[in-house]
């Protein structure tokens, strides 16, 4: 076993062929299944006797006619179905080639486009589960692709015919997460005409990019490209802006979202706030970190987080107030500033914008789609303890830097470390990113190119500072990146091949030391600096944890949203009418990001535009003559789709939030909640077909193999060597023989 | 014998298991290893070097190489290599598959011959002795270096494995063959 046999020469199969079936003759309301057996190039042709697949498929119950082509799904290879249906051979369609998730949806459209149920379709995945898993193995292959074969002609002449049904979509979307991304997603969808509520958990929108300083690789001030979209976003009259919000339940379905949102209290009167800054000067808590400048200023209890925020105005942070928090703030009481007597300092500084008697609200609304666009979060630069990150100041995260380099940051643009200019500079790439020892596997993919920006910051605001870059591989693979990447070096800054093992200060010294080895010269060195910006990767952001739970969203590996298909669908998610955009789904960088929050709104608008969606038909369907009204299965089902009808004492089924998984019909006692399209008759039946074993020379290798195995066992343990034997034995004995 | 990766995997998969020393394939030579180690700070070790040697294959240059021993084994590249090399596992098992060729140190051998001679890889010293007697306890500890019958048992093991031959141990000497008593030739 295992080799490929000699006399199996795929190239000696023709790219096409047929072999007429047993049940030629059949009459026409009986099931007449037509088998395609595809080669996909060499793909599965190469490990798999298509030919042999043929003629077998051929000899099954049902089977009118078998054939094999080169490409199923091309339009020739379409062609042979379509040629098929339109001549009334078949009524029932198999194609033997890949998944399902790859071409279901295809073929069922080759049925559907002439006049047969799309329901009538079957797959068998010959190539995912046989070709490609067991290359070496020809003859096992073959015989595994006629299983599937076997159990999908089974299964295909119970099939029922199903009718696709559709529900009104509500022409609004929600979008949720108000970076780039999102403002994009939102931009596109109102400009389109259509309703956008834009939910943003912080007090701005803008998200990491209003952040930033420049950008790469073209060094753009990145205020200057962000403002006038944020401002855009929040004057387009289609646009419902909710910042300082989080989304607080979602259920429903695709066309009908039903959706609650949080608006935390500000505090301020939106409308009146002048945005003159008066109670800030005011206000006696001046020590909260300022978090857009990443805590490398202070700010008041008062704030508005930047200058260009949308909407401009200030939000009180009850966090940190002292009014909100302690109750008392100068003279005033909460009470007593609640009943209007007396005022806190911010309020009689005010011109008549703050209203400390604002509460908490929930807006309901109901959309048609979901747009998640929730970002990222910076790794937390301490997983590597030994850069000593908020152990030394000199240490600082590239978003510091970021914040270091603006002309809206907390040195006005200056680059300076306890008061000095650096003469020093080392970055280091990859810090919490391509790391297994802290969990994230994957590349970041923006954090080589920040850097190489950034050192080309500190080239052009200190020429004469030694700027070095420690790296492991540069990943310059955008547009133009090459190039910058190139134009950086030029300027002077040193790459510097190999990752730092640590940092450490010499005793009475404000510089750190940073140890590593230059691997292509295999010599290590020790290097001073004032200033070591550490090149931390992106994570997904912890406020995404209630969306996942809300919306039922998977995860990828990494923690990241997932996609329906990372290639062929990757904004879409495994539930109609949700989507996911930018750096929640995977580290991007702008462009890209902007790119998947305009390919989510076109998402968004194909089912507003058309205004209706249809909803999946295989279904769980409840035989209301057995259901006995226990209710078990409304335990199970993770969708909530199930209610029980108090009146007949039966369950019901919300056809549009089912997604058939399956989970009421497993646990229904009385055989009641059934599944359309797979039916336990017609799954018993591709079970049973799938047990046969029809090669009896294969049975005897198999079995011959068995007790090969049996007997390895037993010869260790002694008492239990004869049991084993017997399992074996009687195991075999019970698989039915050849049909 | 196959290639070293190969001999590493039989002999270093027998104590950690196999996936632990295949882990030598994922190295990228990043040289945070290097970075981080305390010995080659001072010696001419180069952990990352040793790895790359090993999967090109250099096992007469590695094991010929003084460097192999100067590891000692802190663990320290272990804790922060970013691909999870079993960085100083692999060390060790070139080790033992340096020593089984031959190739052992003299110092590690020196190793071996204290712990033939007293049961410990640091017995203890006159002023360790002194130390004791000052804080009022049996100059000797209750171990093999003061047992004999006990110290016989370790010798028994050193025999019976092999390992006296390994380190060219010479019993009538006490020492290895062909030294004096400061480990010198
Ligand atoms: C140091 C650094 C420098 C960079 N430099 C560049 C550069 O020069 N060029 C470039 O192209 N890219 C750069 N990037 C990458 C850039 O930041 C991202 O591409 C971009 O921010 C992605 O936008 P986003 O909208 O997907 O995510 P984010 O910018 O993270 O925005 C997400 C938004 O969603 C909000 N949100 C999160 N959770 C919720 C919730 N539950 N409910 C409501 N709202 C929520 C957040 O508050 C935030 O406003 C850099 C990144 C870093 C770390
Ligand atoms: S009440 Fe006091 S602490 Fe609160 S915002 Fe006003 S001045 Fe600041
Ligand atoms: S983008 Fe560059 S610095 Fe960031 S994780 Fe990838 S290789 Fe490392
Ligand atoms: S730290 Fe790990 S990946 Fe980097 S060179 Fe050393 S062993 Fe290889
Ligand atoms: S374990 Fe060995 S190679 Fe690794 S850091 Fe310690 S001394 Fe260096």
């Amino acid at each position: 076993m295992g080799d490929l046999e000699e006399e199996y020469d795929y190239t000696k199969i023709p790219p096409t062929g047929s072999v007429e079936g047993i049940a030629a003759g059949a009459p026409e309301d009986s099931p007449r299944i037509g088998v395609y057996v595809c080669h996909c190039g060499i793909n599965i042709k190469m490990v798999v006797d298509v030919g042999d697949v043929t003629r077998y498929a051929a000899s099954l119950p049902n089977v009118v006619v078998a054939r094999h082509y080169i490409f199923m799904c091309s339009d020739p290879g379409q062609d042979l179905i379509r040629k098929d249906l339109a001549e009334g051979r078949v009524n029932r369609v198999i194609v033997a080639s890949c998944s399902p998730r790859m071409h279901e949806p295809t073929f069922r459209k080759t049925c559907s486009d002439s006049g047969l149920n799309p329901f009538y379709y079957e797959m068998a995945n010959i190539r995912e589960h046989c070709s490609w898993p067991h290359g070496d193995f020809h003859k096992e292959a073959t015989e595994k692709a006629k299983e599937l074969v076997r159990s999908a002609v089974a299964r295909s002449a119970l099939l029922e015919p199903l009718e696709e049904k559709l529900v009104d979509v509500k022409p609004e979307v929600l979008v949720i997460g108000g970076g780039v991304t999102g403002m994009y997603a939102a931009l596109d969808i109102a400009n389109g005409g259509y309703k956008v509520h834009l939910v943003e958990k912080k007090p701005s929108i803008g998200g990491h990019v209003a952040q930033l300083s420049r950008t790469f690789p073209t060094l753009e001030r990145a205020a200057s490209l962000l403002t006038p979209r944020m401002i855009e976003v929040g004057a387009h009259p289609n646009i419902d802006l909710m910042t300082y919000s989080e989304v607080e339940e979602i259920g429903g379905y695709i066309g009908n979202f039903d959706v609650k949102v949080k608006r935390k209290p500000r505090y301020i009167d939106t409308e009146k706030c002048k945005d003159c800054e008066k109670c800030v000067a005011a206000c006696p808590v001046t020590d909260v970190p300022d978090e857009f400048n990443e805590g490398l200023s202070t700010r008041s209890a008062i704030y508005i987080p930047f200058p260009f925020a949308v909407p401009p105005v200030y939000t009180v942070d009850a966090e940190h107030c002292l009014l909100l928090k302690e109750g008392k703030c100068g003279d005033a009481t909460l009470d007593g500033v609640k009943e209007g007597k007396e005022a806190p300092p911010c309020l009689e500084a005010c011109p008549g914008a703050i209203d400390f008697g604002q509460k908490e609200e929930i807006e309901e609304l109901t959309v048609g789609t979901v747009i998640v666009a929730t970002g990222y979060d910076i790794v937390e630069p301490t997983v590597s303890a030994e850069y000593k990150y908020g152990v030394y100041p000199n240490v600082i995260t590239a978003l510091e830097f970021e914040r270091l380099t603006s002309p809206s940051g907390p040195t006005g643009g200056k680059i300076v470390v306890n008061g000095k200019e650096p003469k020093d500079v080392v970055f280091i790439s990859c810090v919490g990113s391509r790391n297994k020892q802290v969990g994230n596997e994957y590349c970041s993919r923006v954090c080589c190119m920040y850097i190489a920006k950034q050192a080309h910051q500190v080239k052009e605001q200190l020429p004469d500072a030694n700027v070095i870059v420690t790296f492991q591989d540069v990943r310059a693979f955008g547009k133009g990146f090459e190039e910058f990447y190139g134009d950086v070096k030029k300027e002077g800054v040193f790459y510097m091949r190999g990752l730092p093992g640590e940092i450490y200060k010499k005793p009475g010294r404000d510089r750190v030391v940073v140890r590593g080895e230059n691997t292509l010269l295999g010599e290590p060195y020790e290097q001073e600096a004032d200033l070591v910006v550490l090149g931390v990767g992106l994570a997904p952001n912890k406020g995404v944890e209630s969306i996942i739970s809300m919306l039922k969203l998977s995860t990828s590996v990494d923690g990241f949203l997932m996609e329906a298909h990372p290639k062929l669908r990757p904004v879409d998610t495994a539930t109609d009418g949700i989507f996911i955009a930018g750096c929640c789904a995977s580290p991007k960088d702008i462009t890209d990001s902007i790119a998947q929050g305009k390919a989510t709104a076109s998402g968004s608008l194909l089912y507003l535009v058309q205004g209706r969606a249809v909803i999946e038909p295989a279904i769980s369907q409840i035989n209301e003559e057995i259901c006995i009204g226990c209710a078990r299965c409304v335990d199970v089902c993770p969708y909530g789709a199930l209610e029980l009808d108090e009146v007949r004492h039966v369950m019901t089924v919300n056809e549009a939030v089912c997604k058939g998984c399956g989970g009421c019909n497993s646990v229904c006692p009385s055989g009641a909640a059934t599944m359309k399209h797979y039916r336990d008759r017609q799954v018993y039946a591709q079970i049973e077909a799938l047990t046969e074993i029809t090669d009896v020379g294969m049975l005897a290798e198999l079995e011959s193999a068995a007790a090969a195995v049996a007997a390895e066992a037993s010869a260790g343990a002694t008492d239990t060597g004869s049991e084993t034997g017997e399992g074996e034995g009687t195991e075999t004995e019970a698989v039915p023989s050849a049909g | 014998m196959g290639t070293l990766y190969e001999d590493m995997v039989a002999c270093g998969g027998e104590i950690f298991g196999d996936e632990h020393i295949e882990t030598l394939r994922e190295c990228v030579q990043c040289g945070k290893c290097t970075a981080s180690c305390p010995s080659g700070r001072n010696t001419a070790l180069r952990t990352r070097k040793l790895f790359q040697m090993a999967l090109t294959d250099m096992r007469e240059e590695i094991f010929n190489s003084p460097e192999l021993w100067f590891c000692s084994t802190c663990y320290t590249c272990y804790e922060r290599c970013p691909k999870g090399v079993k960085t100083t596992d692999l060390i060790r098992t070139m080790r033992n598959l340096a020593a089984k060729e031959g190739h052992m140190s003299v110092p590690h051998r020196m190793i071996g011959v204290y712990v033939m001679k007293t049961g410990h890889a640091v017995p203890l010293g006159p002023a360790q002795k002194e130390l004791r007697k000052a804080v009022g306890l049996d100059e000797m500890a209750p171990t093999a270096q003061k047992y004999k019958d006990q110290l016989e048992q370790v010798q028994t093991i050193f025999r019976t494995t092999g390992y006296d031959a390994m380190i060219d141990f010479d019993w009538d000497t006490m020492n290895l063959k062909g030294m004096d008593k400061g480990g010198k030739k």
